[in-house]
């Protein structure tokens, strides 16, 4: 609750922040300047100004007073109507105001040479994104159609074209692809990354290497769940092992995010993590997973995938997590040969058909000599099984040597 | 503004560009999804209407919605101009009459060009004309008159007319538009099967025609278009998202240009867990693995009949896919029954034979007359061209086909 505020003070604060604001563009101050754009933080500052501007009721009078001041009315005009209507929690109408604002302090961001308010841009730009997203909210709630997040996501857009040229506030762009990231992934738009991707990853002004570290990661992160939604294993593998690479070793909510889809697609090329790692991030939906692949226990791979479903589908990593089927249809053939082994080393790479109907029934699930025969053909095509099949005598007769050859990093080929 | 006005709005797509429909939001500012007018919320307190917003608004909100007064399947300027023109399909033609047609025979045609701010509402069909329309529409679509194409085409093109002002008058809810829809995708359905094997007796090179293709696209567009209308009630037809699901088996893995994860993301719990959701699930799941045996049993034990269409292309595929199985890992000295090789791939033994042949693979006779399928034969390739259709053997399936008509 706002304290009581005279009229004075209300109209000293306000005068404070014009000043400041003009203080700070003049003096090309980028980190003051992005604190004054800052309307999410919810800071004392903050507050206090929109109560004053409340209060006032008629900044604009005193925007047109002087001229220092007037001089970016178009940016604060609509950024005092932001800020009250973000205080008394009418979001959409923040959003609509912030979005005039962002519009003018764009046009102004242009005319400056230099790149020193390219970290006031990014909070612009982040301000646009959030700001959004609780208008939706409140647009949803009222039984409307959200659409405050596409508008800004088409902002973002515009923003980037800015920043798409050859001088030094090109390293901005990064930055402000990853907002559209989190845009569309948040709108289930994702197939939209694509024209911004190629823009990043084939237009010539852009060096990828001269971008900041915490961006790169974030791209990697974003355009590594994509390879996975496309179930492009290679690529999500690489754009995933770089962000995890690359991240700050304190973030673990970020370290975790990434796990979260590097670990499906470690297990789709068969490497599989330590126990350890997955406690340590949290990552327990994975567990029986990882557990029923080291045993090649199909019915303990089912039930995790029943367990967590819900999580896996939302997360987009069922499909993928499902199809580890394969890989652990080849590790319950491998313990058979195994036992067999140990019973009669001449005899092992004979496997009877019968025997896996067998192992199938003792993990509750029923199968006949058929379909075993149709499994074994599909892991031997697949190349999880080098061997064949006798289809009269009805057993699997592994090869000598490697009979289970590893998939070392690459996926199963369909 | 609380007096009632006329409302325009901008619907979901219009014939100018197809939009896609594969996004929750429209090209366009979606407008509100109720057709009455919203009254703007009274101000909790004094400081709120001083905030001066109206210079925030952006320009395209909130614009009202047409509503439709065409009372014919055609309006009457576009059925005139038609007529003097001489642009009347066969089915619009009064005794044959090539210049003549009539308000119950016109239907209005698909207009690429015309955006939502040019349409008048004198050319919007309303709700229960649409589906007066559809009514005569699918008649047509289950006579016999004419060649099976010359229907589709005139099906194809006038239903997505109907869809066309469904969405300029921006309905997006209600019983009857969900109703229209349905039977929209059940005739591109039928379709789908129809000219899928009009094109495999035709023996044509390609493997599919382009009327088959752009049979596919609408087909995903009116799924999209139901979905969101799914989306706003309570009695979603799970049958209709199974179809989804069913059209990515297969190598042609996205036709509908999205990732089948991300769209099961989005999927009510109550749907992803429905029988017929859980039946193609299973199936993808089978054929992500490779599992032929287990795949054609379940189609031939649990399709319905839409279903079966949906999914009957792929069958040809999966059956090539065990084949090559069988014929890669057996024992080269072990010759594969073509009996047992019919289990396996749910097929008479005749067809198989022919399958065999189709996939490269020589058959051989034994001594006693049985027949064989060499195994480790070199020269297996995929089904060339428009793959020739063998009946799944199965009971159930005849039955089902026999007995139930294809009512839409």
């Amino acid at each position: 609750m706002a304290s009581y505020m005279s009229m004075g003070e209300a109209h000293r604060r306000i005068t404070d922040y014009l000043n400041r604001l003009n203080d700070v563009i003049s003096y090309q101050d980028g980190t003051s300047l992005k604190q004054l754009l800052s309307l999410s933080s919810e800071s004392p500052s903050f507050l206090a100004l929109a109560d004053a501007l409340n209060l006032f009721q008629d900044a604009n009078r005193l925007i047109k007073q002087a001229d220092k001041y007037s001089q970016y009315a178009e940016i604060v005009a609509p950024l005092f109507r932001a800020m009250q209507s973000y205080r008394v929690g009418h979001l959409v109408e923040s959003y609509q105001a912030f979005e005039k604002s962002a519009n003018a302090f764009i046009q102004e961001f242009r005319n400056w040479e230099s790149a020193w308010a390219l970290e006031a841009l990014y909070v612009v730009v982040y301000e646009i994104r959030i700001l959004a997203e609780k208008a939706d909210r409140e647009l949803a709630s009222n039984g409307k159609t959200p659409e405050k997040l596409k508008a800004a996501g088409s902002f973002l857009m515009k923003v980037f074209g800015v920043l798409a040229g050859k001088g030094p506030k090109r390293v901005g762009a990064l930055y402000v692809t990853c907002q559209l990231f989190k845009v569309y992934f948040k709108l289930g738009t994702v197939h939209l990354c694509r024209s911004v991707i190629r823009s990043i990853e084939t237009a010539r002004i852009f060096d990828f290497e001269e971008f900041p570290v915490r961006d790169k990661v974030t791209y990697m992160y974003y355009t590594g769940r994509l390879e996975v939604l496309n179930e492009n294993f290679p690529a999500a593998d690489h754009k995933l092992s770089y962000a995890l690479k690359h991240c700050d070793p304190q973030s673990e909510a970020n370290i975790r995010m990434i796990l979260k889809y590097l670990v499906p697609v470690k297990l789709s090329i068969g490497i599989i993590p330590k126990k350890s790692l997955l406690e340590k991030y949290n990552l327990v939906e994975y567990s029986d997973i990882v557990l029923a692949m080291k045993r090649g226990d199909l019915r303990l791979l089912r039930h995790a995938l029943e367990e967590h479903e819900d999580r896996f589908l939302r997360s987009g990593v069922y499909l993928v997590l499902e199809k580890l089927e394969l890989q652990v249809y080849q590790r319950l053939v491998k313990k058979i040969y195994i036992i067999q082994k140990q019973k009669d080393p001449s005899k092992a790479h004979q496997i009877k058909l019968e025997m896996i109907v067998k192992a199938l029934k003792w993990l509750e699930m029923e199968m006949d000599l058929d379909e075993v025969e149709c499994i074994m053909s599909i892991l031997i095509y697949k190349n999880l099984v080098k061997g064949y099949f006798a289809h009269k005598s009805k057993v699997a007769v592994l090869s000598k040597q490697d009979p289970f050859p590893k998939l070392n990093g690459k996926p199963i080929n369909s | 503004m609380e007096r009632w006005q006329p409302r325009r709005g901008r619907g979901k797509g219009n014939g100018s560009y197809s939009s896609s429909s594969q996004t929750r939001s429209n090209n366009f500012r979606p407008s509100n999804t109720s057709n009455h007018p919203t009254p703007r919320k009274p101000a909790p307190n004094h400081t709120i209407s001083d905030i001066s917003n109206k210079e925030d608004h952006n320009s395209s909100e909130e614009l009202p919605n047409l509503i439709g007064s065409c009372p014919y399947m055609c309006p009457v300027d576009e059925r005139i101009r038609r007529e003097r023109l001489r642009d009347l399909a066969i089915f619009e033609r009064l005794n044959g009459n090539p210049s003549e047609s009539s308000s119950t025979l016109a239907v209005k045609k698909f207009c690429r060009t015309i955006s939502t701010k040019d349409a008048r509402d004198v050319d919007l069909r309303p709700v229960f004309v649409l589906e007066d329309t559809l009514n005569h529409l699918l008649d047509i679509f289950g006579s016999k008159s004419h060649p099976f194409e010359v229907i589709h085409d005139f099906i194809f093109d006038r239903t997505r007319s109907i869809r066309q002002d469904l969405s300029m008058q921006g309905i997006i809810t209600g019983d009857q538009a969900i109703g229209i829809y349905e039977r929209i995708v059940k005739f591109h359905i039928i379709s789908h099967y129809k000219l899928q094997r009009n094109n495999m007796n035709s023996n044509s090179d390609s493997n599919s025609s382009p009327m088959h293709h752009l049979n596919m696209e609408q087909l995903t567009k009116t799924l999209s278009s139901l979905y969101h209308l799914y989306d706003q009630t309570h009695n979603a037809n799970p049958e209709f998202y199974s179809f989804y699901v069913l059209l990515h088996l297969g190598s042609d893995h996205q036709p509908t240009g999205e990732s089948l994860s991300l769209w099961l993301q989005k999927l009510p719990f109550s749907i992803m867990k429905s029988k017929e959701m859980m039946f193609s699930r299973r199936l993808l799941r089978y054929s992500r693995f490779g599992n032929y045996k287990r795949f054609l049993e379940t189609v031939a034990s649990e399709a319905t009949r839409l279903q079966y269409y949906v999914l009957e292309p792929y069958i040809c595929e999966i059956r090539a896919l065990g084949l090559s199985c069988l014929n890669h890992g057996g024992y080269k000295l072990n010759h594969y029954p073509l009996l047992d090789l019919c289990k396996q791939l749910l097929m008479l033994e005749s067809d198989v034979e022919s399958f065999c042949k189709d996939c490269g693979l020589d058959t051989c006779t034994s001594e006693e007359g049985t027949k064989f399928m060499p195994s480790k034969q070199t020269s297996f390739c995929s089904p060339k061209g428009s793959p020739k259709y063998y009946p799944l053997v199965s009971k159930r399936l005849k039955t089902l086909f026999d007995e139930e008509p294809e009512i839409i």
